[in-house]
């Protein structure tokens, strides 16, 4: 089957819509990103892979939850989707079937 | 409410203006929301700074814009919106592929008959491009002309490709333009390397600098050295190998003529390319320039060429030329006749000299028979591209219709994908690539006609083409490019006409083409078959023309006359071959002649003058002939008698054919009168007395009148004739190849019959009728095509017509005629159009012949009764499928 190419950025992106669990949006996803991973990026690359993600099928998006401190502007709230929550899992997948093949003693600090 | 930080408004302006509107909302919201989180987090500095750096990554062109919601949500089950396209591709062709297996004799009659249009386009390329090639192989061939003389002489143009010994060395000289000079001269020479002799007919004498103009590779031998020695040969690769196998034959002797002259061998070169207007076996080393026949126009047989520098325009020079070669030739004009040109030109006489590009000597030569080899006519050229694209259109328009016709069943799949949500644009693409498809697999089959044909079609031309050129970058690209073009165009009809259906009518089951269309289509089937009638009456007036020219009374018995060869090689023992063969039981009679009355042989024209008028001469052939001739050639003696062995005064007689009776002006008695046959230098006359006349005999081919002959008794060796009886012919040419080489000659044993030469002849007329049979049964079936396709597509239109009139009790019978008459109409047109032209253009050809057929009424009516027959055949076979369909399957969609 055809896969849609996921980069090491967008999967960081996604994952972090899943974990915000439908929260997510885009001070949020740039929040959790800091935390996480103590990456700081602008708001545009955020903004940029959502979208991108968005035509690739892997999130889902609606407008809603408009508070004061925005003025009452909407945000836009991002959902993975079943492609998105497939992709990651065969990421994760891939990963572990790698790891397994690894022999155990390659990646003791010693021999790095 | 606001909330208590701000970020710069300037900064918002920017966003608010340059962000794209659709995300402007949320952007802008998280935005703000950030600021206050840096704000509190960092200070205003730190916020305002991170602020600007963040708008900064959402503004043009660093944003991605969010794509519209329709193109958004238009295909919301497929993951990724970029391979809608290809896979709705994979589904036409698939659905292509189902459609084509479906159908299969419409498909299969769609791609032949483009794949036999293309063949015949690719091929007629190949010969025009190989044509078009012709000495284009020189690296020089821009810069090398021949010059040519141009005289007139007694009234008649007598102009030709040949000079003088003397003129290529006098321009080199005289004219610093001339870089180089070279001349070439023909002959044929028996060789021999010492244990086998051979006729060579293709030699070329050459000089030293023949390499130095002609791009002819040297594969052994240094070419600057190769012929600047007397008696040095170069050979071809061809007979190098012929005289000497694999061995290296550079400084062997070859043994030339009857002298056995020792020739040295300096050289061997690349066999000579085809597309060459010379062609030699060898290239001998030229006599020389001969200073006793100082001149341009003393022997009259050089080919002479000259180089001139690049980007020289020829025709300047031309008259330097001619500047020179009125003083060389009015020098000599003066030395013969004792004239000056001018004085010669006022006679109406003239002579001059003229340059030939070399590229153009092939296809724009008007000297025929006196060029190296034949060349060709830039006439059959433009006919033949003329051809080629006739049937190319042809193919391609009913290819067309052929698509149509079928695209018009599919009229329900149409209104399906309609509803299904098929946008035109689809639909066109769907059919394009459908097209394009059959265009290709048309392509592949073409190819393989092409292939296939080729051995044939080089019999047919005597040209040795390959599939090489194909394999050229360009051309294959041009091929493929041109191929989908014509898949796109003929595609394009259907394409554009069924997409644009309204799917309620096509579901509801109607549809219908325009009356429009049906006349187009009409005066494409009438040009049609206006090429193919055209086609027949001409291939049945060539097919006559020869028929007439073999079946000809040609005033000679051909049959049983076996001729030897080269028989003065036996010089002595001429008459003593002849006495031994005679005297086989197989021999009636034998012969000694040079003359041969068919085809190429020595030939002399001079004139003749009745002894009561000597002012009045007669052009007329002289044959030498011995007292056997006319019985072994079974020639007619009208009056008078034979020559006879036991009459010593018949070396003075002469017999004379009935032509040159009727033009002495001796109709009443020619027995017994006596003409001037020669006159010498000192205007002393020999006169001969009539002995006897034969009827006319044809001493050429047809497309000759019969002219006046004489015939005087003397030695003429070259050829002897033996008229045989039927009987065991091989063992009797062993014998007489045995004699022959019991008195071993310098020449090899060699004969041909009588009757094959004969055929030999009118060989050319031959492949004219051969090409045409071709074409015409090509256009015929590419015609026939057109007229299914036609068929076809009516049939289809009508089928509730003819349901309703099967309903209301026509007859099967009747509604095969109602729907076949439809078609007679564009094909009686035609052939009231293509007879004039056909009739026209027939009797240009036939003017080439003194002795022609007529082009007969009956040729048209047979003409236009095979197209009407093989068009009733084409069409009946839709009709007779249509008047038989029930009409309940035709009337229950309604």
């Amino acid at each position: 089957m055809r896969r849609t190419y996921l980069g090491e950025f967008e999967e960081m992106v996604l994952l972090m819509v899943a974990l915000l669990n439908g929260e997510g949006y885009g001070v949020t996803i740039s929040e959790a990103l800091a935390e996480h991973t103590g990456r700081i990026v602008t708001f545009g690359t955020v903004h940029n892979t959502l979208i991108r993600l968005e035509e690739k099928g892997f999130v889902t998006s609606e407008l809603g939850g408009a508070t004061t401190e925005r003025g009452g502007r909407r945000k836009r709230l991002f959902r993975i989707t079943a492609p998105g929550s497939r992709a990651l899992q065969e990421i994760q997948q891939l990963r572990q079937n790698l790891w397994s093949l690894l022999p155990p003693d390659i990646l003791q600090p010693g021999n790095v | 409410m606001k909330s208590p930080v701000q970020p710069p408004r300037w900064a918002q302006w920017l966003l608010i203006r340059l962000h794209p509107d659709d995300t402007l909302e949320e952007v802008s919201g998280d935005l703000d929301e950030l600021y206050t989180y840096w704000y509190k987090r960092s200070g205003k500095a730190r916020a305002t700074l991170y602020y600007l750096l963040n708008v900064m990554s959402v503004l043009p062109p660093f944003v991605r814009r969010r794509k519209t919601d329709k193109q958004y949500y238009r295909q919301p089950d497929y993951p990724a919106t970029f391979s809608i396209k290809t896979m709705m591709i994979q589904n036409y062709l698939k659905i292509a592929f189902r459609n084509l297996k479906r159908q299969k004799v419409s498909t299969s009659i769609n791609i032949i008959g483009l794949a036999i249009g293309l063949a015949t386009c690719i091929l007629i390329m190949l010969y025009v491009q190989d044509e078009l090639s012709y000495d284009r192989y020189n690296e020089k061939a821009d810069r090398i002309f021949r010059v040519g003389l141009r005289a007139r002489l007694n009234g008649e143009d007598v102009s030709g490709p040949i000079l003088g010994p003397n003129a290529a060395r006098d321009l080199q000289q005289e004219i610093p333009e001339i870089l180089k000079a070279t001349r070439l001269l023909r002959g044929a020479e028996f060789v021999s390397n010492g244990t086998s002799s051979f006729k060579e007919d293709n030699l070329l004498y050459a000089d030293s600098n023949f390499c130095e103009v002609f791009t002819i590779p040297f594969l052994k031998g240094d070419p600057k050295q190769a012929l600047t020695e007397p008696n040095t040969v170069v050979l071809t690769e061809e007979t190098a190998r012929k005289y000497f196998g694999n061995q290296n034959p550079v400084g062997k002797v070859l043994l030339f003529s009857r002298e056995k002259t020792p020739h040295r061998i300096t050289g061997v070169v690349k066999n000579v390319p085809a597309n060459a207007h010379f062609r030699f076996d060898m290239l001998v080393s030229s006599p020389g320039y001969d200073e006793q026949h100082i001149g341009w126009i003393y022997s009259i047989n050089y080919y002479t060429y000259v180089v001139l520098p690049e980007k020289y325009n020829y025709k300047e020079l031309e008259a330097k030329i001619s500047r020179l070669a009125e003083k060389q030739i009015g020098g000599e004009l003066e030395g013969f006749l004792h004239l000056t040109l001018k004085q010669f030109r006022e006679k109406g006489d003239d002579f001059g000299v003229f340059l030939q590009p070399l590229t153009s000597i092939h296809l724009h030569s008007p000297f025929g028979g006196n060029e190296l080899t034949p060349g060709g006519n830039m006439l059959y050229v433009y006919v033949l591209l003329a051809i080629a694209a006739f049937m190319l259109l042809i193919a391609c328009v009913n290819f067309m219709n052929l698509a149509t016709a079928t695209a018009v069943r599919r009229s329900r799949e149409i209104g399906v994908r309609k509803v299904l949500g098929s946008v035109k644009g689809q639909l066109q693409q769907q059919f394009l690539i459908e097209s394009v498809l059959l265009a290709i697999a048309a392509l592949i089959v073409g190819l393989l006609i092409v292939g296939l044909s080729l051995p044939f079609f080089n019999q047919l031309t005597g040209k040795i083409l390959t599939l090489s050129l194909l394999t050229n970058a360009f051309v294959a690209t041009g091929l493929v490019v041109g191929t989908v073009l014509v898949g796109l165009l003929a595609g394009s009809y259907p394409a554009f006409y069924l997409s644009s259906f309204k799917p309620v009518v096509i579901l509801k089951g109607r549809i219908t083409a325009g009356r429009g269309n049906f006349n187009l289509r009409s005066g494409l089937v009438a040009f049609q078959f206006f090429v193919t009638i055209s086609m027949i009456i001409a291939t049945v007036t060539a097919d006559r023309q020869l028929r007439y020219m073999q079946r000809q009374k040609i005033g000679f018995n051909r049959e049983q006359v076996l001729i030897v060869h080269n028989t003065q090689m036996l010089s002595d023992n001429e008459t003593l071959f002849r006495d031994k063969i005679i005297q086989s039981p197989l021999v009636v009679t034998g012969s000694i002649s040079g003359q041969v009355p068919i085809g190429n042989s020595a030939h002399d024209n001079s004139p003749i003058m009745s002894r009561e008028n000597p002012d009045k001469a007669v052009m007329s052939r002289f044959y030498k002939v011995d007292n056997d001739y006319i019985p072994t050639l079974g020639m007619h003696v009208v009056q008078g008698r034979n020559f006879s062995k036991n009459l010593s005064t018949d070396s003075s007689a002469v017999i004379l054919n009935e032509t040159a009776v009727r033009a002495l002006g001796w109709q009443q008695n020619p027995i017994g009168r006596e003409l001037i046959g020669h006159i010498d230098d000192n205007g002393v006359k020999t006169y001969y007395r009539v002995i006897g006349v034969v009827s006319d005999f044809h001493f050429e081919s047809l497309r000759q009148k019969i002219g006046p002959l004489a015939m005087f008794l003397g030695g003429n060796s070259g050829n002897i004739l033996i008229k045989t009886r039927p009987g065991k012919l091989p063992q009797f040419l062993a014998s007489l190849k045995q004699q022959w080489e019991s008195f071993s000659p310098a020449a090899p044993f060699s004969y041909s019959f009588l009757d094959d030469r004969f055929k030999q002849v009118y060989i050319g007329e031959q492949k004219i009728e051969q090409v045409l049979t071709l074409f015409s049964g090509l256009t015929i079936f590419i015609a026939c095509l057109g007229l299914f396709g036609l068929a076809t597509f009516t049939a289809e239109q009508r089928t509730k017509e003819i349901g309703v009139r099967k309903v209301l009790g026509a007859s099967a019978g009747s509604v095969v005629t109602l729907l076949s008459l439809d078609f007679l109409k564009p094909i009686v047109i035609a052939l009231a159009m293509a007879s004039p032209v056909a009739w026209w253009g027939m009797n240009q050809w036939l003017k080439e012949f003194a002795y022609k057929v007529t082009v007969d009424w009956w040729f048209f009516a047979l003409a236009g009764l095979l197209a009407i027959g093989i068009a009733l055949l084409t069409v009946s076979f839709q009709s007779i499928k249509a008047a038989l369909t029930n009409p309940i399957k035709s009337l229950r969609s309604e």
